[in-house]
């Protein structure tokens, strides 16, 4: 793959990734939010499957097939599942307003650029100059898991959270070994069936309460 | 005379402009009532709506000061003076009046300014809420027009807009690059509040409550209104035209011969009636945002320009 | 001496695989503590074994076992052993086995096995998260809403943690490409003869830090523990109190042998003082004014983590000796109060300090247990805490760290109140009747663990269930007596395990 195509492709995916977790920040109704998950998730798998070409490594080719399984279609999947058995697709305001987070997540991709910087002139190549957008996307993740009030939101954040380590990960080092990689994948999927498990338990055993309104352990 | 004096061409941009604007009107409002399954009033309507304005007198409150009058010659002025900058047909531009980012700004924020005061001018409530949301509305756009623009000129290093389309004429990978996109996306949205088009403004609606454009014009009559209208369409002609120039920009003029300025006028010709279907299509199917959800909108709008600096950064490594 | 390695991780999965799939079988009753139990034994083995002949790998060396993993395991096997036996129902209270129960904590020890017996960072992660995992299930056991909500806090703020674990490791493999040696084995990076980017590593080692010290529930990423610890069913508390914290602790030690060898002592240092001192101080301002013995011993955990997060951020032989001794120590005393907790739920029905009065008199076997677990969390001799921390705060004012220590005094005197006031009132006194027992919600009771649901249709206190029920039987408080004196013994006659001890530390100073 020629030099300028690999930018090209990079800047291409990366960008996405980027558009999707500010959209994820702007657009607080849960169906959209899990429809750009998915799109996240396919810019991720193209973002790895665009640097197994460029090294010629078949490993993270087969990661790239793993990553688009698990992060574009199982996790989705699973969510929107979670979502329809509690009823919970209507919008739930954010506890700070769009405009107020989408200014916020503003300043913390500024603020991911600068904490990049130091790992941005370690490593050399084009793909390490991106980082700090893996970076970007893991306090994006964080601002939406902070800012919502339902359980599934705050999953989605967590979400987003994890594909942005993934991408610091693939682009600094072509990812971790294959195990881990596996082992970190499974995790997010587990979590989320986690919730699946906990809301449907809530719900037969104690007849439609919502994870949400349950606020009595405290202090 | 095979080559054009930079000030023909804009002389050609000026008048082409003011020929083009009624009927882009009226093929936009043409292509509403078509997909809403309407005749239409045909695409010369809007011409015939001006000429009729034009022969009438302006009728004028008790009570109102000189802005009444001077407002619509001044809008008129201000987005005439855009058409003439803002490169639709070439990217030449004169050495004494620089076709700059800033400058179009300045002047497109002379004439919104010039029509809030208008609807203050009369003292009425809807008058006075227009305004206010106009303003609104214009202080959330100017720094999303700024930033996108800002974006695309990063690469170039000079924020002449001339000096912005004739690069992305000459390299058109930029054009599909994401911090194009980006800007790009990030000024649609921004163009389309600043001209009041659907989803921030219903330029059709009769309600007075849902109106911000239409309700700062509600008292001019006459020959005011006449130019209060064609200055306004004048402005959604210049940024469209500046808009896909900088989404499409091949076409435009980068020389000053005949053949290349007949071929700029053609190509803005069609991308303008393109474009403006496009819109009026697109508003067939959109709803009018809540007031207060616009700020949203125009939030999300500058954080995609933004990106599109930060990413002209990080992933182009800073120039 | 590999077989040694494999048991631990191989035999819970056989097991608990077993069990879930014969889910109705009696047997899975006790699988859980017979695995902790061969548990202990590889631990005691296993610290024979690398004392006689020096660390042993498996697996390519991505599993290794040196002297400080061996302690470990001897942590996980002792403090399981004491939770799982004293957790088993009386023969009166058994109801239908649950061999998914059975199979979510040999699943639980299994991960612990292998966190503490992995040579390879990445492996370390995917096993503490998968803890994390095997818990969610355990905490929200008892499907109330308060267990279910707890559960789903935990699962989110843990793997938040977590997750910022993993970008540290990372940019810590990151480095290591960077330095042209990509590897993710804590032998090498440790040696610290890798040349890795100061920078670069700075961020990693401080992010797998915090990552973990959320884990280990070091304030101010804490909030999850209390409730977490108190919705558990009591052995499960005793397990995630007594060892998992420590496990976690176990990480952030390894992660500082790494940070020690590239950037020198003193980077972490500051964020270890901080994360312990705001520890103590949470712990202690809760402590005062709980009304939840159950939360109460979960802030008392969150004191106990912040001792040894200071011991850590001290370092040096002394200081990690003790927190090595401590996490046994604290370990043992704080499963055997769960344990208790657990059977005055049993026996009154009411999780509120307030509505337990004059123990000594109803159920002096608890109470005399309560109060000597009591007296050793706050570090009375001859209990073992006394002397780890009395080393923890010589090791610092060595360390030139005496501010620190003073403000670590002052608060554990506040703590000291805390429990005291609650416990004595508890325990001292004459019993106290209220109204009428009302009645617990009927039918509720799930698996072979005995803790009456907490009935949220029925917010008004339950007090104490008349008549007094009946002392457990001398076989019943063996569990109890047994960890407790470990604990006070331990601190005195600490020479069979000195050597080891010793190793253990040695193992952070250089890697072995």
């Amino acid at each position: 793959m020629s030099d300028a195509l690999f930018s090209q492709l990079l800047a291409t995916t990366t960008g996405l990734l980027l558009v999707t977790a500010v959209v994820q920040v702007w657009r607080y109704s849960l169906s959209a939010s899990i429809r750009v998950l998915a799109v996240q998730g396919a810019a991720l798998g193209a973002l790895v499957a665009v640097l197994g070409i460029e090294r010629g490594d078949a490993e993270v080719l087969v990661v790239a097939v793993l990553v688009l399984a698990m992060k574009a279609v199982a996790i989705p999947w699973a969510l929107s599942r979670t979502a329809t058995a509690t009823g919970a697709v209507r919008e739930q305001a954010p506890l700070v307003n769009p405009t107020a987070a989408l200014l916020a997540a503003t300043a913390l991709t500024v603020l991911a650029y600068v904490a990049g910087l130091p790992i941005v002139a370690v490593l050399e190549g084009p793909a390490a100059s991106a980082v700090p957008v893996g970076l970007a996307l893991v306090l994006i993740g964080f601002l939406v898991l902070l800012t919502r009030r339902s359980a599934l939101a705050q999953l989605i954040g967590f979400v987003v959270l994890d594909n942005g380590i993934a991408t610091t990960a693939f682009l600094t080092s072509g990812g971790v070994p294959f195990v881990v990689e596996l082992g970190v994948t499974l995790d997010v999927l587990l979590v989320v069936l986690i919730l699946r498990v906990l809301t449907s338990r809530l719900q037969s055993a104690h007849g439609g309460i919502d994870l949400d309104e349950l606020t009595e352990l405290r202090d | 005379m095979n080559t054009l004096t930079v000030p023909g061409l804009l002389a050609v941009q000026v008048v082409g402009a003011l020929a083009l604007t009624p009927i882009l009107i009226g093929v936009m409002r043409q292509t509403r009532a078509r997909l809403e399954g309407r005749a239409g009033g045909g695409v010369t309507q809007p011409w015939r709506d001006v000429r009729k304005l034009l022969a009438k007198e302006p009728l004028q409150a008790a009570g109102t000061g000189p802005m009444l009058s001077a407002t619509p010659l001044l809008l008129i002025t201000s987005s005439l003076v855009v058409c003439a900058l803002v490169p639709l047909v070439g990217t030449a531009s004169l050495a004494t009046v620089p076709d700059d980012l800033f400058v179009v700004v300045s002047v497109l924020l002379l004439g919104t300014v010039a029509l809030a005061l208008l609807g203050l001018e009369s003292g009425t409530a809807f008058g006075g809420m227009g305004s206010s949301r106009h303003m609104t509305i214009a202080a959330l756009v100017e720094p999303t027009v700024l930033v996108a623009v800002y974006a695309l000129s990063i690469p170039v290093g000079t924020s002449a807009l001339s000096a912005i389309v004739a690069a992305r004429v000459q390299d058109p990978a930029s054009v599909v690059s994401p911090v194009g996109l980006l800007a790009v996306v990030a000024l649609g949205i921004a163009v389309l509040a600043e001209t009041g088009r659907l989803p921030v403004d219903n330029p059709s609606t009769h309600l007075e409550l849902t109106m911000v454009h239409e309700a700062m014009v509600l008292e001019s009559s006459g020959r005011d209104l006449a130019w209060l209208e064609v200055g306004s369409w004048l402005r959604l002609t210049a940024l469209l035209g500046l808009l896909v120039n900088l989404a499409i920009p091949w076409g435009v003029a980068t020389t000053l011969s005949l053949s290349a300025v007949l071929l700029g006028v053609a190509a803005i010709v069609v991308k303008l009636l393109v474009a403006g279907m496009l819109v009026a299509a697109g508003e067939v199917f959109l709803a009018k945002l809540r007031l207060f959800r616009v700020p949203e909108l125009l939030a999300g709008s500058f954080v995609l320009a933004f990106l599109a600096v930060t990413a002209s950064f990080l992933i182009g490594g800073a120039p | 001496m590999t077989a040694l390695i494999w048991i631990p991780l191989l035999l819970p999965v056989i097991v608990g695989g077993a069990s879930w799939w014969r889910r109705a079988d009696g047997w899975t009753r006790g699988a859980d503590l017979a695995v902790a139990v061969v548990a202990l034994g590889v631990g005691i083995a296993l610290l024979t074994a690398v004392h006689a002949t020096g660390p042993i790998t498996a697996a390519t060396g991505a599993l290794r076992a040196d002297a400080l993993s061996a302690w470990l395991l001897l942590t996980i096997g002792t403090v399981a052993v004491t939770a799982l036996w004293g957790g088993l129902p009386t023969r009166a209270a058994r109801t239908a086995p649950d061999g998914r129960y059975t199979a979510l904590i040999c699943l639980f020890l299994a991960a612990m096995s292998l966190a503490v017996l992995s040579d390879n960072l990445g492996i370390l992660w995917v096993a503490i998260e998968a803890t994390t995992i095997a818990t969610a299930f355990l905490v929200g056991h008892h499907q109330s809403p308060r267990s279910l909500e707890a559960a789903w806090k935990y699962v989110v703020l843990g793997s938040v943690g977590v997750a910022i674990a993993f970008l540290g490791i990372v940019l810590l493999y990151a480095s290591t490409v960077a330095a042209g040696t990509p590897t993710l084995s804590w032998v090498q990076l440790a040696e610290g003869g890798l040349s890795l980017d100061p920078d670069l590593t700075r961020i990693a080692v401080a992010l797998a830090v915090l990552g973990f010290a959320t884990k280990a529930g070091l304030a101010p990423m804490h909030s999850w523990l209390p409730d977490a610890h108190s919705q558990a069913p009591a052995p499960v508390s005793g397990l995630m109190s007594g060892v998992l914290l420590s496990v976690a602790l176990y990480a952030i030690l390894r992660i500082q042998a790494i940070g020690d060898a590239t950037l020198g002592p003193q980077f972490l240092r500051g964020l270890l003082l901080a994360g312990g001192l705001l520890s103590l101080a949470v712990a202690a301002a809760m402590i005062l004014a709980q009304r939840d013995y159950k939360r109460m011993l979960a802030y008392s955990s969150i004191e106990h983590m912040g001792i040894m997060a200071l011991g850590v951020a001290i370092g040096g032989p002394l200081a990690t000796a003790a927190v090595l001794l401590h996490m046994l120590g604290h370990g043992l005393v704080k499963a055997a109060m769960f344990v208790v907790a657990g059977r005055i739920l049993a026996a009154g029905g009411t999780t509120r300090t307030a509505d337990v009065t004059g123990l000594l008199t109803r159920r002096p076997d608890l109470a005399r247990a309560l109060l000597a677990g009591t007296a050793a969390l706050l570090g009375f001799p001859p209990f073992v805490l006394f002397f780890t921390e009395v080393a923890i705060v010589v090791a610092g004012w060595q360390a030139g760290l005496g501010w620190a220590m003073g403000i670590a005094l002052f608060l554990l005197l506040v703590v000291f109140a805390g429990l005291a006031r609650h416990v004595s009132a508890m325990t001292l006194g004459p019993p106290v009747t209220v109204d009428p027992p009302v009645a617990a919600a009927p039918g509720q009771d799930h698996g072979a663990h005995p803790l009456p649901v907490d009935s949220h249709t029925a917010p008004l206190p339950t007090p104490w269930r008349e008549p007094a029920t009946e002392p457990a039987a001398k076989h019943r408080q063996a569990p109890v007596l047994i960890a407790l004196a470990a604990a006070a013994i331990l601190g005195l006659m600490a020479s069979p395990l000195a050597a080891q001890l010793r190793e253990a530390a040695a193992v952070l100073a250089g890697a072995r």
